[in-house]
């Protein structure tokens, strides 16, 4: 059984339709990639997940349960955690802090994350301990977000643009942490415009354009296929 | 430095928001008449850059140049009133006033009849029908009487581009003009845009996310990545451009 | 000797003026706390402190001595938090997705109905709580003698303060508090519960509300009404400090309660008056206060509260001018057929109308909610007032400068409010209108003070026309509010009005067309300023007496109420509103005490069930109802798409 489920979801800003019956899957234990150029309808699928932006139709599933119409607290509590690709760190708590307050001590998680465990996957954020999360560069924010969601121990993690607007050096080094996050078993949605990224991280990727998936499949047979790249992801 | 046809020119702006370089001596020029696009992915500064060049905030250095005189540091009203119109990505028009009366108020301003308190705003025959003109050229004019919040999406945008052109701008600057909009909703303000611009020599400065609108309807294209331009020319050129391909598809990252 | 004596009074001064700090923190600091979490200024704060006062004073009643204060000073506040919890589930909650100025005046009603339920439980004097003997003594401290309640002040307060400090910092709970203040969105994601937060935020914002009338209670008095008092100051605590900031508040509490005790023994007359001076030079230099950052609305999406935002329409038709001659008619006609009771009635609500509408160019038309217009109403009725008792100036000249007087102070005040923008402008609107105040308050030399002016002379207009009599009184208002109103309704409905509709609308989208926003903001404020100065004027022609009461801020609260009632987005609405408060005002004195009560609830349901006020209502359903008819439409509305 799926762990995420999305059928046929339609999700406005208020009059405005962004998302047409988007449809996608994903299975316990995988990392899938929506790939798409801005305004492409990631960030709203995200939003439509998480219970941000509510879909008007259609349904979202998660553990076969249907979690659209929640609020997103109680959606996070269920195990969905959301990065949002413009990071918000709570830029006047330390990164301690950030994390502290994410910590869930509701569910009872097999092997909870804990401080110490993102501090062993992120050493970079021990480091900068006591510093304000505003005092962070772009690569330290972007780990801290996401060091700040695991700690809400969700078994899905949705990462948006992770490697936008960080350099090269940075993003491969990313790319190192997303593996061994799902290493830990937490299974990963990416929204990306990076296509090379995604090739390195994820099994599936679906492209989306203009608010409806246009692809899906496989990684490895995603890249050979140029029609798709030229036409959804490239200029 | 630009050639004597040059409407707007950009040079060597640089922005930072708290220590994040947002722009890096970002240096183009837009000529009189020309149709052009600001491309980049998410972040690039795009944004960052149109408001510095309507007059949002001031850039830290370089200036903006538009008709030969320097507007970079004056505030937005200043600028509007030299030439420059400018829509939002996110639609931004007086929602709960009827769609004649958004473009009528926006007349009012470009004719300084604003700061009249004693005539009465429905005894202005000209702004009238001028108004009723440019909303006919925007397809609103059956509309006039409506809510402008009861709007369609694609209306709104419209009506946005309609109060824009109220103010007979030179140089109209368009953040994503068919963000949210329908395929056929784009297609048509494309158009729109694109019969404007030829019949008033308007130049057309704008972002786009749609591939198909920037390549279908730009002369030149210049490219924004982590705020600095990565290239500027014709749609051909950009398509070609290596640089390009990799700010939109990622490096090629070894295993 | 000199040496001994500046050492002891400098001890009791500085002693004194701490107290002040400490309980100025106490209540501001929930209130900076209140808004950096919810984004609502609660007028209502005030009113919590004079609960805490009051149930401290009923709790010492029943429990004596040392022991039975200590336990009233600490189940005080607790009582205050369980109030504060009903109202934030029960009211506030219903209207966080609408705009600010409706959160405002929800808690604005709260403070008249608060004040009213506790002038009926606990009477209307003042009432001094005993304190226990271990802690009414006095101590000499260098010479100087202090009151040992001073001292336990001076211990608790600070130590409040270390409590809030490690509630924030140390614990998980303050640590969310102080994420969810800078992001909301984000914290909702992260599995916080919003809904819980906020009850948990304002009812704690309460507890430090109600712990600073329990401990200020014993060192003053209270009664009902104090809160009114209480909320100005701290009002103008965090504004200096920065709005949501708590070391603003800090800050602020100590620089206010310095310089009230500095500035009773250097201006004893107008100590009051110097923290709004002080104020208003911090603002001159950093608009949004000392560690204030220009706010940055955190929209809540519909879904996170899981309701919508009801829209309120402005009305899109004006009334056929035909139409509007009858009640002008009908009024004409009045003084034939009534007596001079209801002629009295009728020249107060003409008067009110005024201030209403005026007000009214600023709220519904332009967007912006001042709480300051009484200061111009006072202007206007002590120019009148001045010029005819000390100067002898004719009615008639004396009753034009008033508008020109209260314009003028409209435009320094604007100059530096129109720069603000939401609740800041409110508040600062408020904070003059109380510097006005303390200055007619206090000047006896000028103004009277307290006593006011009696006896205002109405002299003959040009041509011998007597308006001394209630008549001719009645004759003369009609025609000076029904010729300003005229021009009231042609300037909203003028290119200049337009584009102030604008600025409501979309402030930005006003300035990207070349619209000098501010500038036009400041010019509706002096024009509502001007008009609100004739009322006033007028005003004081009616009475033939004025007092400083008609400008302290709780007038201010009179146009907000009718203009709220009858409905913003319509002229005629503030009006409506006028009659409605007029009326209930003078018939609700007369059968009860209560009336505060009873305006407060009504302000409360039209906040909560009719935003649109009144006549938005009737419109409304009268739009549909005889919209199909093509005639009465015709004659009853003048429909353009110009209006």
């Amino acid at each position: 059984m799926a762990l995420l489920e999305l059928d046929g979801v339609n999700t406005y800003y208020g009059r405005s339709h962004i998302l047409f019956d988007v449809s996608l899957s994903v299975a316990k234990g995988e990392v899938v990639a929506l790939l798409g150029r801005n305004g492409a309808g990631k960030s709203t699928t995200f939003r439509s997940v998480i219970g941000l932006t509510a879909p008007r139709s259609g349904e979202v599933r998660f553990k076969g349960e249907k979690v659209n119409g929640l609020r997103a607290f109680r959606i996070c509590r269920r195990g969905i955690g959301f990065v949002p690709e413009d990071r918000r760190c709570f830029p006047d708590l330390t990164v301690r802090e950030n994390l502290e307050v994410a910590t869930r001590r509701e569910k009872q998680a097999e092997n909870p994350w804990t401080v110490d465990r993102v501090y062993a996957l992120f050493p970079r954020l021990q480091e900068r301990e006591r510093n304000l999360g505003s005092q962070l560069s772009g690569g330290e924010q972007q780990m801290l977000t996401i060091a700040r969601t695991l700690m809400t121990n969700p078994e899905l993690l949705l990462l948006d643009e992770p490697s936008e607007g960080l350099a090269p050096l940075v993003v491969a080094l990313l790319a190192e942490m997303i593996l061994q996050i799902r290493k830990e078993g937490v299974t990963v949605l990416l929204a990306e415009q990076n296509l090379h990224f995604c090739a390195k991280v994820a099994d599936r990727g679906y492209v989306i354009d203009k608010g409806s998936v246009k692809y899906e499949g496989t990684m490895k047979d995603l890249l050979a296929d140029d029609e798709v790249k030229e036409k959804y992801l490239a200029v | 430095m630009g050639a004597p046809m040059d409407v707007l020119e950009i040079r060597g702006v640089v922005k930072s928001f708290g220590g994040v370089r947002a722009l890096q001596d970002v240096t183009f020029s837009v000529r009189q008449g020309e149709i052009r696009a600001i491309i980049g992915p998410n972040g690039a500064g795009k944004s960052t850059l149109f408001n510095v060049m309507t007059g949002l905030f001031p850039p830290d250095s370089g200036e903006v140049i538009f008709d030969g005189e320097r507007v970079s540091g004056v505030p937005p009203y200043r600028i509007i009133r030299k030439g420059v119109g400018r829509s939002f990505q996110i639609t931004n028009i007086f929602p709960r006033m009827t769609v004649f009366e958004n473009v009528q108020v926006a007349l009012f301003a470009h004719h300084r009849s604003s700061r009249n308190p004693v005539g009465l705003a429905r005894r202005y025959p000209a702004v009238a029908s001028e108004a009723l003109g440019i909303l006919g050229q925007v397809g609103l004019a059956e509309k006039y009487e409506q809510s402008a919040s009861i709007l369609s999406h694609g209306d709104q945008k419209r009506l946005e581009i309609a109060i824009s052109l109220a103010s007979r701008p030179r140089l109209l600057m368009l953040d994503e003009p068919t963000a949210g909009m329908s395929r056929f909703e784009s297609r048509e303000t494309v158009e729109l845009l694109r019969t404007i611009s030829r019949e008033q020599g308007l130049t057309l400065v704008f972002t786009e996310h749609d591939m198909d609108i920037v390549f279908g309807i730009s002369e030149k294209i210049v490219v924004l990545q982590q705020g600095m331009v990565i290239a500027d020319g014709t749609p051909a050129e950009i398509r070609a451009n290596p640089q390009v391909r990799k700010a939109y598809l990622g490096e090629e990252i070894s295993a | 000797m000199m040496a001994t004596i500046d050492v002891s009074f400098l001890t009791v001064q500085v002693l004194s003026a701490l107290r002040q700090a400490a309980f100025l923190f106490l209540i501001s600091s929930g209130l900076t706390l209140i808004f950096g979490v919810l984004n609502i200024l609660n007028f209502a704060h005030g009113a919590l402190y004079m609960l805490g006062a009051y149930f401290i004073y009923a709790l010492t009643l029943h429990l004596t001595g040392p022991a039975g204060f200590v336990v009233a000073l600490l189940a005080a506040p607790l009582g205050v938090a369980l109030i504060a919890a009903v109202i934030e589930t029960g009211l506030l909650r219903r209207i966080y997705v609408q705009e600010e100025i409706y959160q405002l005046l929800l808690t604005y009603a709260l403070v008249l109905i608060i004040d009213d339920l506790a002038k009926i439980v606990f009477g209307p004097e003042y009432k001094s709580i005993p304190k226990p003997d271990a802690i009414s003594g006095a101590v000499t401290i260098f010479g100087g003698t202090v009151p040992v309640y001073t001292l336990l002040v001076l211990v608790l307060a600070p130590a409040i303060a270390l409590v809030l400090w490690y509630l924030l910092y140390r614990t998980r709970t303050g640590k969310i508090v102080r994420a969810t203040s800078s992001d909301r969105e984000m914290a909702d994601a992260l599995g916080i519960n919003m809904s819980a937060l906020f009850t948990l935020v304002f009812a704690f914002g309460a507890i430090l509300a109600g712990f600073g009338g329990a401990l200020a209670g014993p060192a003053r008095t209270v009664f009902p009404g104090v809160g009114t008092e209480v909320i100005i100051e701290s009002f103008v605590v965090v504004v200096i400090g920065g709005l949501g900031n708590l070391w603003g508040a800090l800050i602020g509490s100590l620089l206010i309660g310095t310089l009230e005790t500095v500035g009773i023994i250097v201006f004893p007359e107008f100590e009051m008056s110097l923290i709004y001076l002080l104020m208003v030079a911090i603002l001159v230099v950093r608009p949004w206060g000392l560690f204030g950052r220009p706010l940055k609305i955190k929209a809540l999406s519909e879904k996170n509260l899981g309701m919508e935002a009801q829209e309120i329409s402005p009305v899109h038709f004006s009334v056929n001018p035909l139409v509007r001659v009858i009640p002008v008619l009908l009024l004409l006609a009045v003084p034939l057929v009534t007596g001079r009771f209801y002629q009295y009635l009728l020249t107060q609500i003409f008067i009110a109308s005024l201030v209403a509408v005026a007000f009214n160019l600023l709220l519904g038309t332009t967007g912006l909610l001042s709480f300051g217009q009484a200061a111009f109403y006072g202007v206007g009725a002590y120019t009148v007032g001045l010029l005819a008792t000390k100067a002898g100036v004719s009615t008639l000249p004396a009753l034009l400068l008033a508008p020109v007087f209260a314009a003028a102070v409209a435009a320094l005040i604007g100059f530096f409010c129109v720069r603000l923008s939401g609740v800041h402008f409110a508040m600062l609107t408020l904070a003059f209108g109380q510097l006005v105040f303390t200055i007619a308050f206090k000047w006896y030399g000028f103004t009277g003070g307290d006593n006011g002016i009696q006896g205002i002379p109405v002299r003959p207009l040009p041509g011998g026309v007597e308006i001394g009599s209630t008549q001719a009184m009645y004759y003369f208002a009609l025609a000076v509010v029904g010729v300003s109103v005229e021009i009231l309704r042609r300037i909203r409905s003028s290119p200049f009005g337009s584009t102030l509709k604008a600025i409501r609308e979309n402030t930005q989208r006003a300035a990207y067309l070349g619209v000098n926003v501010k500038l036009y903001q400041w010019a509706a404020f002096v024009i509502a300023g001007a008009f609100t100065g004739l009322a006033g004027g007028l005003y004081a022609l009616m009475e033939k007496s004025i007092t400083p009461d008609i400008i302290h801020w709780t007038k201010s609260g009179e146009p907000v109420f009718m203009t709220i009632i009858g409905g913003i987005y319509t002229f005629a609405g503030p009006m409506v509103g006028a009659v409605v408060f007029t009326v209930l005002n003078s018939y609700l004195v007369a059968w009860t005490e209560k009336w505060a009560l009873v305006l407060g609830i009504i302000l409360l349901v039209m906040v909560l069930l009719l935003p649109g006020g009144v006549v938005g209502f009737v419109n409304e359903k009268a739009r549909a109802a005889f919209g199909k008819r093509g005639w009465v439409r015709r004659w009853t509305f003048s429909k353009s798409a110009a209006s």
